[in-house]
């Protein structure tokens, strides 16, 4: 785990002189809003600051879960099929 | 609208784009439905109607543009305009948290460098999606459509008529109240959310 792991810390700053508008900043990278030039401020980002490093792979792994635990909604069977049958009765 | 715009496609084209470019965002339109009504009938109802607006007034879809966020954009406008008044559940909007946060500055979120990512993998299904119906809706919403539908900002603004820079600080904002109700159930379950000394 990267927060305990000292070694992988150490070359990091360990406090972020602007925390919301990095925050803000790597979500934006996440959502894929930043293109080729993302990649390389995160790059930046992420081998030096830690807080930056923590945020990004918390943010990361929030969107993981939401992705794969709230969109599973069971559609009930006859919706399709009942929206076809309005249409057709409207025309 | 010109004559000409109103009686763009013939009944075989709106056939083929209904079939081929509206059906096949249901499960989307109607998991987006469930989170913002909570109510199976009312989600079905929403999809439903959402449908039949975009059917009624096809000749206003252009070819080649994106139909799931079309689509997604009236679904939201039936939920506020019609919707929202005959709510047997009506949204529940937290206005104490919403104010809070459309009128603070301060929105810097010092609080969650103590969630772990770790922690947020472990969590069942229930309780990000608790965290995420717990927020108000116009925050839910945000996160709704770039997290699961994965819609860009320019799309986000177009379906909820608000400018790029509004996405993206009502979406920071969202993100941290997700992170805070998040915290509370990584603490009630036991992890550890303290800096480790």
């Amino acid at each position: 785990m990267e927060n305990n792991g000292q070694g992988s810390s150490e070359e990091r700053k360990l406090q972020c002189s602007d925390v919301s508008k990095c925050f803000q900043l790597l979500e934006s990278i996440l959502d894929g809003e930043m293109g080729e030039e993302g990649k390389e401020i995160l790059k930046e980002k992420l081998d030096k600051c830690q807080p930056c490093f923590e945020h990004f792979h918390l943010e990361q792994a929030i969107r993981e879960v939401l992705k794969t635990k709230c969109t599973k909604q069971p559609v009930p069977h006859q919706l399709a099929d009942s929206i076809r049958q309005m249409i057709q009765e409207s025309k | 609208m010109s004559e000409s715009q109103r009686r763009k496609y013939t009944q075989e084209e709106k056939n083929r784009i209904f079939d081929g470019e509206f059906m096949p965002h249901i499960d989307s339109m109607y998991n987006f439905a469930y989170r913002l009504t909570f109510d199976e009938d009312d989600a079905k109802d929403l999809v439903q109607d959402t449908y039949l607006k975009a059917y009624r007034f096809i000749n206003s879809f252009e070819q080649g543009t994106n139909a799931k966020a079309w689509l997604f954009r009236i679904l939201k406008n039936s939920f506020i305009n019609e919707y929202r008044k005959k709510s047997k559940q009506p949204a529940k909007v937290d206005y104490q948290e919403v104010e809070t946060y459309y009128n603070s500055d301060d929105v810097d979120f010092q609080g969650t460098t103590d969630l772990r990512a770790d922690s947020v993998k472990d969590m069942l299904g229930d309780e990000i999606s608790n965290a995420l119906n717990a927020l108000a809706v116009d925050f839910r919403t945000v996160i709704i459509l770039a997290d699961l539908e994965g819609f860009t900002y320019e799309e986000m603004a177009k379906i909820l008529d608000i400018p790029i820079g509004t996405v993206r600080s009502r979406l920071h904002r969202a993100r941290n109240l997700l992170k805070e109700k998040l915290r509370g159930y990584a603490q009630s379950m036991g992890y550890k959310t303290d800096e480790e000394e």
